[in-house]
């Protein structure tokens, strides 16, 4: 891409990506060759998909095949764009939204914070502002009066056609939304919630969204209770399955609560911990009897998966979830709701839903780290730090790090628990996004995985690796503590991708996880060191 | 009298157009909470790391920190010190360091001329006058050095030539001219830049008799007061906005008790988003939409 105009192109790819331009990552890894090959597409779905962005494909949207087709997509594109500046369709954002659209100096001050960009070897369809600029620029010109005249003026005409519109939603998808940007910049201008803007209008005006996260994601929830497609049947006899296991694994006798009212917590996990990492929920389960809590799960639409998909896409989707999460604590009138370990079920719950939540809906809700720290601080658990003497990393998930400003509960446990802690560098607030933000963890598209785990979590993995540069061998043992479910999606494939596991040793897992190893309670170490 | 009419009328332009901006942003309806850390409130040591109010067990029945303190503390460091440009983008820093600072004395200056025109006549105000003097000397070295840097920065540095458009050039040509023409005036004697505003406020008549370059001057800046309020520049305000009422917004509806009135009337607003699974048709309110959790569209069933 040599100009930003060059988004309206009508044939070309605006980048390559080529693997030499990636930034380097630390021996082993260094190593081009030892990579897996990127997935080729055939002609014929190039001929139907729009890759023109970057090579990849996150939606497989489907090119218009005729003028007719494209009038009508560029039609419903314009009508989606004059919805965002109105107060009765986007009262949820606006004023975010035009403080953003209108007071950008286009300083770049924002750009080096980007993960994304600065991983990918500074490529420009990745520059944060890029997709940001495009966005303003078509809003300016196409939504506002005398916006054509004014964009001929300031210098700033961006054609308004198919192709803009494809790539710009690709552009869409290949920003995690993890605000480090904004956070940069000194107007307070925030490109992560352009995105989501820009993501918005595609979803809820033209009714485009990436399928893993909206037919697969937000609307089986809506439907059976769970993105992951369980309902309550299912959950419940899988959660008894992994009772079963924790009495197999330790001898512990515990039977899950399920919809007791009055307790005292609602524990909500995201449910795919019960299908892909048992050992979280088990782990839980393990602690909250330990300590003696009153606690208890919910077999509601929703009551039982903390996931809200509708955060990183689409407001009705976002209130529609938060609403029948909260309908289920209602319902068994508890103390207070406890998010499990999943980062944007955290936001998405405690902050963005608590000015949709009103009246009796709004009950209490916490995040089940700080729970856990007062439970391992109050001495209520007898714990080893021995058990958990391997090297240990700390990832900040975004959304409840740098969005949500829970950074040290996490860090108490650590530094009690587990004697070889180490930090990456930058964490906290400033941490970098594991790769698979704003759903990425879950999204394939065509060939979207080469991207997420060639340039997306890239920064990630480095940081990582460095974090544990005293000690590359696979003989030690180390364990990235990830207490988010999305993130440890995106860790997973991530290493596999990569062979982290068979190269340096580097398992990845929740924190409840080496709390219950510390346990002295347990004759045999929790955490197996397997790779899954 | 035709430049004092024209001034008088950038000036109208200037107060109404950024009132009407601050107006409509304060009207917008009460938005979904979209903070970002670190968030300058409650204690220093939390404030230290980022943390926030969520880090405590039972955070919703703790008093709320209500001190302006330290985010009077990080506005004055941003826009002192341009703190954000320091630590992310330093080649671009010093430029805009410097055109800051000299927009900042140039205000100074003109409202220490218009004390020094307030003052009763024959007060004697020696050190004021040389102030205005001073003040205006150093405003126009350090506004033109600054806007000739990002000049230079805009049309040559990689990470922002691709993103510099007409408008941009523009602004800083303006900026860079009202600058250099001060400078000029600056050796023009009695008939100045120090006492140009003595000159518009008494002998509006009179002014005729100024050098050429006075006049480009003032309507440099005439134009200058009429334009500003319908750019970006209005970011010297506006980040009220972008900060304290966005990033900085941590107030949870529990200690809020008038937000839920608020928040019921956007409920009720009736939304037209057309995707199938909204299909509001414009005669579905929000609750209805949420309300309307299979996704089979609200506005076919309203």
């Amino acid at each position: 891409m040599r100009k930003l105009g060059d988004i309206a192109s009508q044939s070309g790819q605006l980048s390559q990506v080529p693997v030499q331009s990636l930034m380097p990552l630390p021996a082993p890894y260094d190593r081009i060759a030892d990579l897996p090959p990127r997935k080729v597409l055939n002609q014929k779905v190039l001929d139907r998909i729009d890759t023109s962005l970057d090579g990849f494909s996150a939606l497989g949207l489907a090119r218009p095949q005729t003028p007719e087709e494209e009038h009508e997509f560029v039609k419903r594109f314009l009508s989606g764009l004059e919805k965002l500046l109105s107060k009765e369709n986007n009262w949820t954002f606006l004023e975010q939204l035009t403080l953003s659209l209108d007071h950008c100096a286009r300083c770049q001050t924002c750009v080096e914070a980007c993960p994304i960009y600065t991983a990918s070897g500074h490529d420009e369809v990745y520059r944060p502002t890029f997709r940001s600029e495009v966005f303003r620029r078509l809003m300016n010109e196409y939504a506002k009066p005398g916006g054509k005249a004014l964009a001929w003026l300031k210098g700033e005409h961006v054609e308004l056609n198919a192709a803009t519109l494809g790539r710009l939603l690709e552009s869409a998808y290949r920003c995690t939304l993890c605000r480090r940007c904004a956070q940069a910049c000194p107007m307070g201008v925030d490109n992560a919630l352009l995105t989501r803007e820009i993501r918005k209008l595609f979803s809820m005006e033209m009714g485009i969204a990436p399928k893993e996260i909206h037919d697969k994601g937000s609307m089986l929830q809506l439907r059976t209770g769970s993105s992951t497609g369980m309902n309550a049947r299912a959950v419940r006899d899988n959660v008894a399955f992994l009772d079963e296991e924790i009495r197999d694994q330790t001898g512990l006798t515990i039977e899950t609560p399920w919809d007791k009212e009055g307790a005292d917590v609602l524990l909500i996990h995201n449910a795919g911990e019960i299908l892909a990492w048992l050992e979280n929920p088990m782990a839980f389960a393990i602690i909250l009897e330990a300590a003696g809590i009153s606690w208890t799960m919910s077999s509601d639409l929703a009551g039982y998966d903390s996931v809200n998909y509708g955060l990183w896409y689409d407001d009705a989707q976002f209130a529609r979830v938060a609403v029948k999460q909260a309908e289920a604590a209602r319902k068994l009138k508890v103390k207070k709701i406890v998010l499990g370990e999943c980062g944007h079920g955290h936001k998405a719950s405690m902050v963005t839903a608590d000015r949709i939540l009103t009246g009796d809906l709004n009950i209490p809700r916490e995040s089940a780290l700080v729970l856990l720290r007062d439970i391992v601080m109050s001495g209520r658990l007898k714990l080893d730090p021995s058990r958990n003497d391997f090297p240990v990393t700390l990832h900040d998930p975004c959304n409840m790090v740098r969005m949500m400003g829970i950074v040290e509960p996490q860090r108490e446990i650590l530094r009690a628990i587990c004697p070889q802690f180490r930090e990456m560098t930058p964490h906290g607030v400033n941490n970098y996004c594991c790769g698979g933000g704003s759903g990425f963890a879950i999204m394939s598209g065509y060939n979207f995985e080469d991207w997420r785990f060639s340039v997306a979590g890239r920064m990630k993995l480095k940081q990582i690796l460095d974090a544990f540069a005293d000690c590359p061998s696979p003989e030690v043992k180390k364990y990235v503590c990830a207490p988010c479910s999305n993130c440890k999606g995106q860790f997973r494939d991530l290493f596999q991708y990569y062979g982290v596991w068979e190269k340096s040793g580097i398992l990845y897992g929740g924190l409840a996880e080496l709390i219950v190893n510390a346990m002295t309670d347990l004759s045999q170490p929790f955490i197996k060191w397997e790779f899954h | 009298m035709l430049t004092v009419m024209l001034i008088s009328v950038a000036l109208v332009i200037f107060f109404a157009g950024n009132a009407v901006r601050v107006v409509k942003t304060l009207r917008m309806p009460a938005h979904l909470r979209w903070e970002l850390y670190p968030i300058p409130k409650g204690p220093e040591e939390r404030q230290r790391y980022g943390g926030s109010y969520f880090e405590e067990s039972g955070w919703w029945t703790k008093p709320v920190d209500t001190s302006h303190k330290s985010e009077v503390a990080f506005v004055l460091k941003e826009v002192l010190l341009l703190r954000g440009v320091w630590e992310n983008f330093r080649a671009l820093w010093s430029w805009a360091w410097l055109l800051h600072w000299g927009l900042y004395l140039y205000v100074l200056a003109t409202l220490l001329a218009l004390g020094e025109v307030l003052l009763p006549a024959g007060a004697s105000f020696g050190t004021l006058h040389a102030a205005v003097m001073y003040g205006y000397r150093l405003a126009c070295s350090l506004g033109l050095a600054g806007t000739l840097g990002l000049l230079v920065i805009r049309s040559w540095h990689p990470r922002v030539r691709a993103f510099t458009t007409r408008i941009g050039i523009f602004d800083l040509l303006l900026l860079g001219s009202i600058f250099a023409t001060g400078m000029l005036l600056l050796t023009a004697g009695p008939a100045g830049l120090h006492s140009m505003i003595s000159d518009l406020v008494r002998l509006p008549t009179f002014l005729g008799n100024h050098p050429a370059v006075w006049h480009i001057h003032v309507a440099l800046l005439t134009f200058f007061l009429a334009y500003f309020p319908f750019t970006h520049m209005t970011h010297a305000y506006m980040k009220y906005f972008t900060w304290h009422r966005v990033r900085w917004d941590d107030s949870p509806i529990a200690h809020d008790p008038h937000a839920a009135k608020t928040l019921a009337v956007n409920l009720q607003r009736k939304t037209s988003w057309a995707a199938p699974h909204i299909a509001a048709g414009g005669t579905a309110t929000w609750s209805e939409v949420v309300a309307d959790a299979d996704g089979n569209g609200a506005g076919k069933r309203a």
